[in-house]
């Protein structure tokens, strides 16, 4: 059997490269793909957790984010269009009329 | 039976007052009839319950009747809201109610020209008698200072009746408006020491109930363990008299009042709100006797206002400024009486000696007597001069003269009042004056500790009354002998029935109420001091003074026919000077140049002393209150808000806008959050 670590080190891994993503990069898509990478490295967490004897709630909670995920993905490029139109560009360093 | 019904008494004033206040306008003569009808009923109420309190097993036990309701509990203390009838209130509710009516119908006539003003006017003094009424019958010092406080503002309207529209200009009517205020200011200055002594009166007797202050163990026990306090007590609630009733120095407002209409002053002086402060001292009786001292000033103050007020009196050209003057040198007798009175029977207490208290009792009875008197003679008074200045539109009396042709009935029912506040023998002012005098000799004849003061009080008070009788009939015969006038030759004769009517009913009492004392009265007033003092004066066998028994005092005593001859050389003086004209009055006051004239005109400086104290001390304190406002209370709230903005500015630039800032934000704080967990984990050992 593959030791449990294994499983958790990746989740690291790829949860790390989201938030870097998410920090360094200035496009929006880019920044909502990295959104899904940190999700996800959660949802194999749960999974993992699940799998090595704690039980079916992971699993149940890992349909449940995906389901809300495809949601929020929809929202997110949906906004992400919507300010493309009116400001012609998705830099999110350029979308600052939110702020004081 | 009808006495469980007594709180009526100041109750159907009131609802007049409610009802002319605001349809008085849809009732015929602006809702006087319903003023008039009220204080009527109020006046039967009274007539009612004196009757059946009199008679009862309460009176003959000398018990009063309480009915109480709760009020307000705060903390431990109770303060209830009630009735109190004894043969004071009695007494009180009796001839308030009914010069108050027989003023209302005066109104009537008097009030006529004012048209819709009327309204206000009916509705005010409906609420004035209430005032009064609701003050004698309280059955605590916290209800009794509800109702003193709405005779207070009652006064203050009244008298700036004329503030908006005066028929005489605008002068006039700001002289009533600054007549007004300060007639609630400085009547204030006492309310405040009134309200002190009240407290601390709480304090030493746990409750403010006539029945708990009033009980002789009780005031025994509180004398033992605090006199002090309760002398401070008793001195700040004399304070409140001092103001309410006009005495000195705080007396200088009533002469001011004279601005409002001639039925107020009659209604302040005879019925209502002066007769407050002599009613309070009379009714903290128990207490105030606690201590010699504190009534010897009592009696100091009263025989000082006395001559004071009587001084101003002489010269002055106003018809209703001397009768102003004289109702405060009467307030002085009255307050003289009751001092020397409790002066006596404080050492009679003290002592142990049954003599001096009944003669104390004596000066009590003088007092409240004055009081009754007074009341007629001055309503009278009063009301026949709004009858002079009705018919000549002035108030100098230099402009009047020879009205006795064309106002037969006033000028007679005047002659009356006159004789009687004179001390002519035999009308009413006479028994009261001469027994009011023979309680302030009584303590020097006695040989007490204050005797040479009282002596010295009781020579004021007999110049008092050779003053009195001087400047009343001078008075007299300015308006009514002599040649006519410039005002009295325009005058449009004697005023209407509604107006000459209450005049005959008043001088009739004017006349005759002094012998009441005669049959009795003098057992119904000491009453009110058995239901505190019974077993001590059936111990030291004080029995009140029989009529006869005053009757033969006064007519043996040589004083009285010193005081007699006094009052007569006095009406001479007056004759001589202003009828007959054989004495030039300009003689002695070098033709108002006079020194002593000026100081007299200009009342011993007393307004300026009050405005100076008013500007100086008052502008000096509001200024730093003002400093205070905008400064301390308005830089607090100025800076607080100040504080809020600013710091929101700095705050809300942490609102970058840059999306991957906030992300940042989220991270560290998880960071910090996991930290901090893990630590807790490592600390505590697991879960």
């Amino acid at each position: 059997m593959i030791p449990i670590e294994f499983f958790l080190v990746f989740a690291a891994i790829l949860f790390v490269i989201g938030l870097y993503g998410m920090l360094t990069s200035k496009k929006s898509l880019v920044i909502l793909m990295c959104i899904e990478l940190m999700l996800n490295a959660a949802n194999i967490n749960f999974i993992t957790f699940s799998a090595y004897g704690m039980g079916t709630m992971g699993e149940v909670f890992v349909i449940m984010s995906i389901a809300v995920a495809a949601a929020e993905v929809a929202v997110g490029i949906a906004l992400v269009l919507n300010v493309y139109k009116v400001k012609k560009t998705t830099d999110v360093d350029e979308l600052t009329s939110m702020r004081w | 039976m009808i006495m469980e019904y007594v709180w009526l008494v100041p109750l159907v004033p009131l609802l007049c007052f409610v009802i002319s206040g605001f349809f008085g306008n849809k009732t015929p003569q602006g809702g006087g009839y319903i003023a008039i009808s009220g204080a009527l009923i109020a006046f039967i109420i009274s007539v009612l319950v004196s009757y059946e309190y009199l008679t009862g097993d309460l009176y003959a036990n000398n018990l009063p009747y309480v009915q109480d309701v709760q009020w307000l509990v705060i903390g431990g203390y109770e303060i209830n809201f009630g009735v109190y009838i004894d043969s004071l209130a009695c007494v009180m509710m009796l001839f308030s109610s009914l010069i108050s009516m027989l003023i209302f119908v005066y109104s009537l006539g008097y009030m006529n020209d004012q048209g819709v003003k009327k309204r206000r006017y009916f509705a005010e003094v409906s609420l004035f008698l209430t005032g009064m009424l609701g003050l004698v019958i309280s059955s605590n010092y916290l209800e009794m200072f509800v109702f003193w406080e709405i005779m207070g503002l009652c006064s203050y309207l009244l008298i700036g009746f004329w503030s908006f529209q005066h028929p005489d200009g605008d002068d006039a009517s700001v002289n009533a408006s600054s007549a007004a205020k300060k007639a609630f200011l400085v009547t204030r200055m006492g309310d405040v020491c009134l309200m002190s002594g009240l407290f601390i009166l709480l304090y030493l007797f746990q409750s403010l109930d006539y029945t708990v202050v009033f009980d002789a163990s009780t005031i025994a026990t509180v004398q033992a363990e605090n006199s002090g306090l309760l002398t401070a007590a008793v001195l700040l609630i004399f304070g409140g008299v001092i103001g309410k009733s006009a005495q000195f120095p705080l007396h200088d407002w009533l002469p001011d009042a004279m601005a409002g209409p001639t039925t107020v002053s009659a209604l302040i002086h005879a019925a209502t709100m002066v007769k407050a402060g002599v009613y309070l001292t009379a009714r903290s009786y128990p207490i105030f006797i606690q201590s010699a001292d504190v009534m010897l000033l009592v009696a100091i103050i009263g025989g000082v206002t006395a001559i004071f007020a009587a001084s101003m009196a002489l010269n002055n050209m106003n018809i209703k400024r001397v009768l102003a003057y004289s109702t405060i040198s009467q307030l002085g007798y009255m307050i003289l009486a009751l001092g020397a009175g409790g002066y006596l029977m404080a050492i009679g207490i003290e002592t142990g000696n049954g003599e001096l208290i009944t003669l104390g009792v004596m000066g009590y009875i003088a007092g409240i007597f004055h009081m009754i008197n007074h009341a007629f003679f001055k309503g009278l008074l009063f009301l026949g001069s709004g009858s002079v200045i009705h018919s000549c539109g002035t108030e100098d009396m230099r402009l009047m003269g020879g009205l006795h042709k064309k106002m037969k009935i006033t000028s007679i029912t005047m002659l009356l009042g006159s004789l009687s506040i004179a001390g002519f023998p035999l009308f009413s002012g006479f028994w009261s004056k001469d027994m009011v005098l023979e309680a302030a000799f009584g303590p020097y004849a006695n040989g007490l500790g204050a005797g040479s003061w009282f002596c010295l009080l009781f020579i004021l008070g007999i110049i008092t009354a050779f003053m009195t009788a001087f400047y009343m009939f001078r008075m007299w015969f300015m308006t009514f002998a002599g040649e006519e006038h410039e005002s009295s030759k325009h005058a449009h004769g004697e005023s209407s029935k509604s107006m000459t009517a209450p005049l005959c009913v008043l001088s009739v009492f004017a006349v005759f109420s002094g012998f009441l004392i005669l049959f009795g009265l003098g057992d119904v007033i000491s009453e009110t001091l058995k239901v505190t003092y019974e077993s001590l004066f059936m111990s030291l066998h004080v029995e009140v003074h029989s009529g006869t028994e005053i009757a033969r005092e006064i007519f043996t005593n040589v004083w009285t026919y010193i005081a007699i001859a006094l009052a007569l050389i006095g009406i001479g003086i007056a004759y001589l000077m202003y009828a007959k004209k054989s004495i030039n009055p300009g003689k002695f006051n070098k033709n108002g140049e006079g020194m002593l004239y000026k100081v007299l005109a200009k009342r011993y400086y007393f307004p300026q002393l009050y405005n100076q104290i008013a500007w100086k001390a008052g502008y000096e304190v509001a200024r730093g209150v003002d400093f205070i406002d905008r400064n301390v209370i308005d830089g607090t709230v100025n800076g607080l808000s100040n504080a809020v903005v600013g710091s929101a500015d700095v705050v809300s630039k942490a609102q970058t806008g840059y999306v991957r800032n906030y992300a940042g934000f989220v991270v560290v704080g998880v960071m910090v959050l996991s930290a901090v967990l893990a630590a807790l984990f490592y600390v505590m050992g697991g879960i």
